[in-house]
């Protein structure tokens, strides 16, 4: 056989194989994507948004664990949002040479991949022990700790992105550091740090475990944050394991409407980052 | 050639007597820099190696050499830009008007306000064409809105492209050609009114008009400025400066009247080195 036939044949096997493996990953995520429309977009009605959970056997919608998401989502990052852009930019601004980044990137790392369940555990010595009770701060708490390590690592990524030139000509006009941070760098990497607070927001979206152990849930409608609170990985959770048919029609509406709000989230931080490439 | 006294020459002696050269300008021009004795260390890698050397005021100085020479290194003491990397340190004197710009507690900020600095790759900050010169105006000065937009004009005026973007002062500094940014770059610097400014290579990146404008603008800007301007272009050099410094492994090989370095220098290297033999 001659070497570019040998070639050929290497190439067609090769590419083969990549397109086997890339139908098989698409095929999964189409399927899991496609049961979901199926079981979920039948159910989907103006009273999944206007009820509250029902009992079993009951009508009912899913306003108590959408607000309740809503609440501890938008906690959780007015929380976990400043903590974590606070830290990226030491580690990229004041402290690139300094040991401390280091360790806190190390760290950092740790958590980011950290099994959300010892969040959750984690919150639930700290807060819920000692209040005696389950309460939406706790569930905004660890949701937070999830953002927080998302944040640090986006912002000290994007802002490390900026050109050191950028940097260095703005402290050449003599603008002090902060100066120089808030107005050269920040504006360079703004749309950087907004995708990765949305990708967090993707990401606690989603998360049970963590909840399962701090907010709990609520089957009545509840703002209060000091009492336990719905949410609706929790609801989909309790409801798909449930043996009611009813309930199990709402955990697939409640799954599809978690997936395609993380699905618009991930879009709009596509389009964000691909805007911060062409200026 | 007169090798044996050519390399003691400029830089032994910190100040080179300029009454023994004929020089056309009347009077003698004072030192706004006094370089004296200068080390540069990158870590532990010795880059600077006593340097002497004068800036006359309202005077172009040009630097030349090959590449790694230290010409970059030593205009980036002047305004201590340095200071932002740790490992990078510099010993001796650096006297601007008399006073050690390298003494430990000189600030840095007012010193980079009164020595501006115009790097190879230009870097307009990200944001509009009116804003990129105003925000580190307003930082150093309070004045009115009125007093500001004449600021940015004249600015825009010395540098040459005041014509190029008088209608469009809200666009992106970004959304200039090449040679427009580092013109931006200039007037930015410019607008600050510092009494000395640093051009690194500033014409590196830029196509021959725009450097052509680039030149024109230093011929006008040392009426007021004392110019320090490192180059590989020899011929750059011979067309804009009044004296230039050739650089060699770290070393200041000689310095003199740009005419006299171009004509007969004292140095071998130096005239090797102009001749194109290496470089």
């Amino acid at each position: 056989m001659d070497r570019y036939a040998w070639r050929r044949l290497r190439n067609s096997i090769v590419i083969t194989l990549s397109i086997g493996a890339t139908a098989l990953g698409l095929g999964w995520l189409i399927l899991i994507l496609g049961s979901l429309v199926y079981e979920g977009l039948s159910g989907l009605s103006l009273a999944v948004f206007t009820q509250m959970t029902p009992p079993p056997g009951a009508d009912g919608g899913l306003l108590n664990p959408i607000i309740g998401s809503l609440i501890l989502t938008v906690l959780a990052i007015l929380i976990g949002t400043p903590i974590g852009m606070l830290a990226g930019t030491y580690m990229a601004e004041y402290g690139k040479f300094a040991k401390l980044t280091v360790v806190v990137r190390f760290i950092n790392d740790i958590l980011l991949s950290a099994p959300s369940i010892v969040v959750g555990l984690f919150v639930y010595e700290i807060l819920v022990a000692p209040m005696g009770h389950f309460s939406g701060w706790a569930g905004a708490v660890a949701l937070a700790l999830i953002v927080i390590p998302v944040v640090v690592r986006t912002t000290e990524d994007m802002l490390s992105l900026v050109p050191k030139e950028l940097r260095e000509s703005a402290t050449a006009l003599g603008l002090p550091l902060a100066h120089v941070i808030r107005y050269v760098s920040y504006r360079a990497a703004l749309a950087g740090i907004i995708t990765g607070v949305l990708l967090a927001v993707a990401r606690i979206s989603g998360e049970t475990a963590p909840l399962l152990f701090t907010a709990l849930n609520n089957q009545f409608f509840s703002t209060n944050l000091n009492a336990p609170i719905s949410s609706l990985p929790v609801v989909i959770f309790q409801f798909a394991l449930s043996p009611y048919e009813d309930w199990q029609k709402l955990a697939w509406i409640g799954a599809l409407i978690i997936t395609f709000a993380v699905l618009a989230l991930s879009i709009t931080a596509r389009a964000l980052s691909a805007s911060r490439k062409s200026p | 050639m007169n090798s044996l006294a050519g390399i003691s020459h400029g830089v032994q002696s910190p100040a080179p007597t300029i009454a023994d050269r004929s020089i056309d300008d009347a009077g003698k021009p004072a030192a706004k820099i006094l370089i004296r004795n200068l080390n540069f260390y990158y870590g532990d890698n010795k880059a600077l190696k006593s340097i002497n050397v004068p800036l006359y005021e309202r005077k172009v100085t040009a630097f030349i050499g090959p590449s790694g020479c230290g010409k970059s290194t030593l205009l980036r003491i002047l305004n201590r830009i340095y200071s932002l990397y740790p490992h990078q340190r510099a010993e001796g004197d650096v006297l601007l008007d008399g006073a050690n710009i390298l003494d430990p507690g000189q600030d840095l900020n007012l010193l980079r306000a009164r020595i501006g600095m115009v790097f190879q790759k230009p870097t307009p900050f990200p944001m509009s064409i009116y804003e990129n010169i105003a925000f580190g105006v307003r930082l150093f000065e309070k004045l009115s809105r009125a007093e500001i937009d004449e600021r940015v004009q004249s600015a825009l005026r010395r540098a040459a492209i005041w014509d190029e973007v008088k209608d469009k002062l809200q666009a992106n500094g970004l959304s200039l050609s090449g040679g427009q940014q580092q013109r931006l770059c200039i007037a930015r610097t410019v607008a600050l009114r510092p009494e000395v400014i640093l051009l690194d290579e500033p014409c590196s990146a830029l196509d021959p008009i725009s450097t052509a404008k680039i030149e024109e603008l230093i011929d006008e800007l040392k009426d007021d400025y004392t110019i320090a301007i490192v180059t590989h272009n020899m011929q750059q050099a011979a067309r804009v400066s009044d004296y230039t410094a050739f650089m060699y492994l770290g070393e200041l090989v000689e310095f003199d009247t740009t005419s006299k370095m171009f004509t007969s220098p004292g140095d071998r290297r130096t005239q090797d080195y102009i001749t194109g033999r290496f470089g």
